[in-house]
């Protein structure tokens, strides 16, 4: 299938949302994206990349800061009636039967009486849940609920289908079976459906959907690289083409996530990934049990069962303390590392707290305190945050910051009097008593 | 699109039930609306004879079902605006804040004269005056508990509504009421209890030197009580109690299985379905069906009628909105609309403000030094309240709460009780006290009780009953001695609900005090010194400055210690002992 006109376009768009706490986070930042009649395009990067924030902004139901979303060259105007959605959560609504939610978008489109009982049959007869018509959202299983989803966004027969990451809450099986259904629903001509954009998490769905991959970066979210794909279809997945596919997003997905350290650059202020102690000495003690403690980071993420955005912030927090290294895509342990997995408890605290003395940003703490002779409001801290890192929430990267000083034994935190203690620190004593 | 699952063939008992009850709330209606258009009579003779007290029952229902109806669509008014707008929420979440917490019973004064100078022929001022009397008891917590909901609503279920294409009128009715149903029938359930609470002031009271009264089962007890006539007195507190069961039996109950429909989280509490016999038995009836496939037709050929005007409307509605959306989305005139909406409010908020310092600088130093001693035997009355309260209420909690047994047994009582207008206890109570004479002054205190402490009671029960069962055997299995139990756990679990609690609590003993510290009973009048009584006599006098410098000094000391004291002591347990991590 070749692809034909631009359907949808994303122009130099920039989003911001104003958190409670009156920051200001920028989701995106002058992305540009177009999307091509008979296209199938994955949007994948870490959370917190915009990528659903562009998927909203497609639908219509929100409009970009700076820059302009067309349809057919056309900018958009509300929400776009030629496009559906299904969504993570399901988003049914619970009072309403099966029929009656696969109907919700039918009557908006002047769609009545016969007609609108027949779209709603063939739509369910589509996802295969005939003889449900009449049940309530909550007798269904996940992956039952997830059909009544597609159901409701095929019974409109949209031009476009958008889905914000539509596996994500179902269980593994349940995922697979439903994901090679999306792409019979796609090429089956009787669906009206030509077109899909789907966010997702998994690399093996992006590479077995998509034919264009486009990889989101963070903090703001921006596109960093595309990818086309041009497998046949329907794609097996445990052929070579695919095997090298997933493994060449891989690499895309690494350079994204772990950024080899520019050489010469000054010490920066970078933040500490908000990733727990048991986390890095958990990945540590794994790479123990590995020939040469050496892994790739994927691999690595699927033996301990977490999702690759979570793995790559605990090596790069094992890579900030010195203990891994990461050519290309490749995580190893070094001297170091081996080191402080053999020590004792109170050893390993030593080594932790020499370690993140030279992090920069604890290091600007330790300033911080030293300077308020050993106690600091934590709102102080808290607004040093916000300046720093615009983007990133402060509350979770303070209480990854107490976290860390606390079981490196260098601060101390009075939760109650809201303020950060310096340890070892002769006037932390007094500050304490207080 | 619906197969119809037919029942029975033949109307049964059930329908049979329906069609009396139907009939019941025709002809309640039709003397209600009678006794409204009723040419005004001051004080109508209240017939203390038992066969007349149905009648006055129905009357007082009527008033407060009709009170609730209005409650319901202010709160959705009220909920959907400051829910959906950023300035409206800025305003109107303080005042209902404010509201919910000054003595709304001052008012009645004001509104009674108004009303009837809208209406000097008809029955209908007084009638009204009496409904939004209880309207001002019932309404905030149902507005702002449709507001909570709102604001709870998960964003992709309001995305998948305007994905789908729907007009706000029709997410407005499919997805934000039945999202907020559940919220709607329990704070309605409390609403209708606090309405009773002023019932006998709203039906019987005394302004200058005129008698206002409405026929009610609350003016048939404050007669029963001028006379001293016991037996009529303890009639009208069983046709009270009749009332709110039946109420409680064949309106919240079956409302709240229902409700059970529209629950957003899927996770059932574990505990039992509740069920309703009126619901299951009414279920059973063939008539409701019968009425909604007949109400399905007629909607579905009013439709087919209006199908040919459809088209033309629909290219024409977006040229009509042009000029409205252009308004609100260009900033110019938005800005505009803002600053007009701003300039009104502000108005108004002064002129309020001009009125009320006209009345207040009529009063002297010394009235405002008697003002100020009043409300501070009275704070010390309300302080005592809630101790004492707290005191019996807090470990009676504890208890039932930690058995889910006892508290399936004692909900349904509890519940009742409850809901039971104190101040009609108050003249019998402080009959008793008189025989083992205890003065109004320190007896005022027990009344205040009287209508503080289910709050404390029914929040410690709630808070405790929420516990997680692992804590519970966590304690069990390191043998933790019982008041180490109590202290380590129970205790600190319940205390952000028991300052939860004491916050409603205080506020029901102050608007108490203004009928616990100025009682009728037995035919004569009694009195003690404090805010409360000061305000009641001033209504009786008519003396409107007096009334005006009691209702702002009391607003002004509530709202400020809700302020001040409850609030961070509320953010305390909450932080403290909240078990969010």
């Amino acid at each position: 299938m070749t692809p034909g006109t631009v359907l949808l376009e994303a122009q130099h768009v920039t989003q911001r949302f104003r958190l409670p706490n009156g920051q200001n986070l920028e989701a995106l930042r002058d992305v540009s994206l177009a999307v091509r009649e008979q296209e199938v395009v994955a949007l994948v990067g870490p959370s917190g990349c915009g990528k659903s924030t562009l998927l909203r902004l497609f639908a219509g139901l929100a409009r970009p800061v700076e820059g302009k979303v067309l349809y057919r060259g056309q900018s958009l105007d509300g929400v776009l009636g030629a496009a559906a959605m299904v969504f993570q959560s399901f988003a049914l609504l619970p009072w309403l039967t099966v029929a009656e939610n696969v109907a919700m978008g039918l009557e908006a489109r002047g769609v009545y009486g016969p007609a609108r009982r027949d779209a709603v049959a063939r739509a369910i007869n589509l996802v295969g849940l005939d003889g449900f018509e009449q049940a309530y959202p909550k007798e269904l299983s996940g992956g039952m609920k997830q059909r009544v989803g597609f159901a409701r966004a095929l019974a409109v027969a949209p031009e476009i289908l958008l889905m914000d990451e539509p596996f994500g809450a179902l269980d593994p099986l349940t995922a697979e079976n439903l994901r090679s259904q999306v792409v019979d629903l796609w090429r089956d001509p009787a669906t009206g459906v030509n077109t899909l954009v789907i966010v997702t998490h998994s690399v093996e769905e992006a590479v077995f959907l998509a034919g264009r991959i486009v990889v989101f970066g963070s903090n703001p979210g921006h596109v960093r690289e595309e990818m086309t794909n041009p497998l046949p279809y329907p794609r097996q997945e445990r052929s070579p083409e695919f095997e090298e596919m997933v493994d060449r997003l891989h690499a895309i997905l690494t350079a994204t996530l772990l950024p080899e350290p520019a050489p010469a650059a000054p010490q920066r202020l970078v933040p500490f990934p908000r990733v727990h102690v048991s986390e890095v000495t958990g990945l540590l003690d794994h790479l123990l049990t590995r020939p040469d403690g050496k892994g790739p980071v994927f691999e690595l993420a699927e033996d301990l069962g977490v999702d690759y955005d979570r793995m790559s912030a605990v090596v790069r927090a094992a890579e900030q303390l010195g203990w891994v290294t990461t050519p290309g895509e490749i995580v190893q342990l070094t001297a170091a590392g081996r080191e402080v997995m053999a020590m004792d408890d109170a050893a390993r605290k030593d080594v932790t707290r020499a370690r993140l003395a030279k992090q920069p940003l604890f290091a600007r703490l330790v300033a911080m305190l030293k300077e308020g002779e050993g106690a600091v409001e934590d709102e102080e801290v808290l607004a040093d945050l916000t300046i720093y890192f615009p983007f990133i929430p402060a509350e979770s990267l303070f209480a990854t910051l107490v976290e860390w000083g606390r079981y490196a034994e260098l601060v101390d935190h009075d939760a109650d009097a809201g303020r950060l203690m310096l340890l070892g620190w002769e006037g932390a004593a007094e500050a304490r008593v207080e | 699109m619906k197969p119809l699952r037919l029942p029975s063939a033949r109307p049964g008992l059930a329908d049979v039930a329906i069609l009396c009850l139907l009939g019941g709330v025709i002809a309640t209606v039709v003397a209600f609306a009678r006794e409204f258009e009723a040419p005004f009579a001051q004080a109508v003779r209240i017939d203390l004879r038992p066969a007349a007290l149905p009648r006055y029952t129905l009357y007082s229902l009527s008033r407060g079902v009709l009170a609730l109806v209005i409650s319901y669509l202010f709160a959705l008014g009220f909920g959907w605006a400051a829910a959906k707008s950023r300035a409206a929420e800025r305003l109107l979440l303080p005042l209902l804040d404010i509201l919910q917490s000054i003595p709304v019973l001052g008012f009645l004064p004001g509104l009674v004269l108004g009303l009837m100078s809208l209406f000097p022929t008809r029955n209908v001022g007084l009638e009204l005056a009496a409904i939004l009397m209880i309207f001002t008891a019932q309404a905030w917590n149902l507005a702002l508990s449709f507001y909570n909901s709102l604001k709870a609503l998960p964003p992709q279920l309001r995305d998948a509504c305007k994905v789908a294409g729907w007009p706000p009128g029709r997410t407005f009715r499919q997805l934000e009421v039945p999202a907020a149903a559940q919220g709607l029938v329990w704070n309605g359930m409390l609403s209708m209890a606090g309405g009773w609470f002023f019932l006998m002031v709203n039906e019987a009271f005394r302004l200058g030197n005129r008698d206002y009264r409405l026929p009610g089962i609350g003016s048939y007890m404050s007669v029963a009580l001028d006379q001293g006539n016991l037996r009529a007195a303890g009639l009208a507190i069983t046709a009270m109690v009749v009332m709110i069961v039946c109420v409680d039996q064949l309106l919240w109950r079956p409302l709240v299985v229902w409700v059970e429909k529209f629950r957003l989280d899927e996770s059932g509490d574990g505990g039992p379905a509740p069920s309703s016999w009126v619901l299951e038995f009414l279920r059973r009836a063939r008539l409701p069906r019968g009425a909604a496939v007949f109400q399905r037709r007629a909607y579905r050929r009013a439709r087919r009628a209006a199908r040919p005007l459809e088209r033309p409307f629909r290219a024409v509605g977006p040229i009509i909105l042009r000029g409205p959306r252009f308004a609100f989305e260009h900033p110019v005139p938005r800005m505009v609309g803002v600053g007009l909406a701003i300039v009104a409010v502000a108005a108004a908020a002064a002129l309020g403000a001009w009125r009320l310092w006209l009345l207040l600088a009529q009063l002297g130093w010394a009235e405002w030094a008697k003002l100020v001693s009043s409300a501070a035997l009275t704070f010390a009355r309300v302080m005592g309240a809630v101790i004492l309260s707290t005191a019996w209420a807090l470990p009676a909690g504890v208890v039932i709460g930690r058995s889910p047994r006892i508290a399936r047994a004692l909900q349904p009582v509890i519940q009742v009780v409850a809901s039971f207008p104190a101040p009609m206890l108050f003249p019998l109570v402080i009959l008793l006290f008189e025989r083992i004479s205890i003065g109004l002054g320190l007896g005022a205190v027990a009344l205040m009780v009287l209508a503080g402490q289910w709050y404390i009671l029914f929040n410690v029960i709630s808070a405790v009953a929420a516990i997680p069962q692992q804590l519970k055997d966590a304690t069990a299995a390191f043998r933790l001695p019982r008041w180490r139990r109590w202290r380590a756990l129970y205790l600190p679990a319940a205390a952000p609900a028991l300052v939860m609690g004491w916050v409603t609590a205080a506020g029901g003993a102050w608007n108490g005090s203004i009928v616990a510290e100025y009682i009728e009973a037995g035919g004569a009048l009694r009195t003690t010194k404090g805010l409360g009584s000061l305000i009641s006599e001033a209504t009786a006098d008519a003396n409107f400055p007096l009334l005006a410098g009691g209702i702002a000094l009391m607003s002004l000391i509530v709202v400020g210690w809700n302020r001040i004291v409850w609030r961070s002591l509320m953010e305390w347990a909450r932080t403290r002992f909240g078990y969010a991590q």
